[in-house]
């Protein structure tokens, strides 16, 4: 029997994200739990579909933006600002998904990085009469308390926050245990095959394209809620390569990558940089550390050390007996 | 012209890649049932055929039909849903998913989940259903890419070089499945093992530099002697 089943790991996981919030700053545990959001849509895209793109501060830019426009002109329900960013990252990343998945490799990489530097010229400079440029749009105290949850205040929206990175995790377990998980994975490893099957490859695309940026559009709407404040800083290309650092550093494709990887990141930069100053030179140093390692990143190489721990190794027999992996 | 009972009909069928021509005015007919072998050397188009036919290659000029249908201009995953499967030569399957995942996917798209028809033709599956189809030998992997392909009782598979570097006794075993597999639907197989195409074929088209040289038909047995002066 395998011991370390999926919910032990998920039990681990948040249980680590519970002593955060108990031993750590409540700012600081947070914005591991929003970056955790943010960095499963690129974990999602990258590592199941295949796809590596940077330019996710876009599309975390659309969701925080729609969310502050609502907030901060129309009305004072968080909840439902949230819910406008959402739908807002389904609108924005479903039309746009039309054209940029029919891409692959680096072009695709680097189209959304071109979008991240169009939108953040957007909000700095051309729409910056509705945006107020790098002021940026504060609507902290246009919050009005919410019921439930009242998530104007930090202590009740890490609850929430915690609640909706469990309910989006858990989408990805069972994406990923799914035939639309298993034609992600087949995408991403022949296209053609798959087409061989009768799947149009470009509407899985499209549609997993849709998921994961709906999923980084939330964490931009939770990132504005929290913060109360937007700026175009959001979508900064600078910050583009952040959530595909975290997602290899976390451990590509793995579920529990994103958590791992926000915390070691998040961590670094936020508990290093008082003690040294350039912290980007320890991920730096970190990522090559990962990637000679072996590129499983952090929970990829700690995954089957607990494996072998908690259960029996279970090798399929025959294996190693001739057959060869390939792709 | 087009029968109503033809599973397929190509004619005058001209494909490039880019300024280099490799069929020249080809026609081929298939008949519900029949199995139809395609032999010729190395280079000689077989297995762009089998690609213009599935959908992967857009012929410069010819047609090709199902029935009464065009088939040239559509997408690969739309002729694959009209029942006419294109198995590779390569043996590649989805590696990092396991041999049930990769029959799922077959399942999925078909709405086919009866996998008996799949195991009684190669029992060997059922035992490897958890194993990750990237530690398949390739004897193994051509079986899951037949049993995949199978499901949802296709009218047309497009086999391509279904033996190559496979051992004498998963030859044998193929040569029995096809056997079987023509009772149900049309076959057509790009091969280079004459006993085999002699063994199971109704009908071969010897191709040549992109061009049919002969057809040979069921009308006397198709010998082995009678291709090798193709290859």
């Amino acid at each position: 029997m395998n011991v370390l089943r999926w919910w032990w790991g998920l039990l681990l996981a948040f249980a680590l994200l519970a002593l955060l919030r108990i031993f750590l700053p409540l700012p600081f545990a947070n914005e591991i739990i929003i970056f955790s959001i943010y960095t499963m849509g690129c974990n999602f895209l990258l590592g199941r579909v295949g796809y590596i793109s940077f330019g996710q501060p876009a599309y975390l830019a659309v969701g925080a933006y729609a969310t502050a426009f609502y907030l901060y002109y129309f009305g004072t329900n968080a909840y439902i600002g949230i819910l406008i960013g959402v739908v807002a990252g389904i609108g924005v990343s479903f039309a746009i998904g039309l054209f940029f998945v029919r891409l692959r490799g680096d072009y695709f990489a680097l189209v959304n990085l071109a979008l991240a530097v169009i939108i953040y010229y957007l909000m700095q400079k051309v729409l910056a009469d509705i945006t107020h440029g790098d002021n940026g749009l504060w609507f902290l105290t246009n919050l009005a308390s919410t019921p439930v949850l009242d998530i104007s205040r930090p202590d009740q929206f890490f609850i929430f926050a915690f609640l909706v990175a469990f309910v989006i995790w858990a989408f990805y377990k069972y994406i990923d245990d799914s035939i639309f998980g298993a034609c992600c994975l087949a995408t991403k490893i022949n296209e053609d095959k798959l087409r061989f099957l009768g799947y149009s490859s470009f509407k899985i695309r499209l549609f997993a394209f849709v998921i994961a940026n709906t999923t980084t559009a939330l964490a931009g709407a939770m990132y504005a809620v929290y913060l109360g404040f937007v700026s175009p800083e959001i979508t900064s290309p600078s910050r583009a390569a952040d959530p595909v650092v975290v997602t290899i550093l976390g451990g590509l494709g793995t579920l529990y990558g994103p958590i791992v990887g926000s915390i070691a990141f998040t961590g670094m930069k936020d508990l290093v940089s008082k003690v040294i100053g350039n912290w980007e030179l320890i991920v730096g140093f970190l990522l090559v550390f990962v990637m000679l390692a072996g590129e499983k990143g952090i929970w990829g190489t700690v995954e089957p050390l607990l494996k072998k721990m908690f259960s029996r190794a279970s090798v399929p027999a025959g294996v190693g007996d001739g057959g060869v992996k390939s792709r | 012209m087009t029968n109503n009972d033809d599973v397929l009909t190509v004619s005058g069928l001209n494909v490039a890649y880019g300024e280099s021509k490799v069929l020249f005015d080809v026609g081929m007919n298939v008949r519900s049932g029949q199995v139809v072998a395609c032999v010729g050397r190395n280079g000689a188009g077989k297995s762009t055929l089998l690609k213009s036919i599935a959908g992967f290659l857009k012929p410069t000029s010819g047609s090709i039909s199902s029935g009464t249908t065009n088939l040239i201009g559509k997408p690969a995953y739309v002729i694959a849903g009209m029942g006419i499967k294109y198995i590779p030569q390569d043996k590649k399957v989805f590696s990092d998913l396991t041999v049930r995942e990769n029959l799922e996917l077959g399942s999925y798209a078909t709405k086919d989940y009866n996998w008996d028809q799949v195991t009684d033709y190669f029992p060997k599956l059922t035992q490897l259903m958890d194993r990750k189809a990237g530690y398949l030998s390739g004897g193994e992997r051509q079986m899951l890419m037949i049993g995949r392909a199978i499901l949802g009782r296709p009218k047309l598979l497009l086999i391509d070089e279904p033996t190559e570097g496979l051992a004498p006794s998963i030859v044998m075993h193929l040569k029995d499945v096809f056997r079987e597999l023509s009772k149900k639907t049309a076959l057509v197989i790009v091969e280079q093992n004459l006993p085999l195409v002699c063994a199971i074929s109704n009908k071969v088209y010897a191709l040549k530099e992109g061009r049919v040289m002969a057809e040979l038909t069921d009308r006397e047995p198709v010998r082995p002697e009678m291709c090798e002066k193709y290859l």
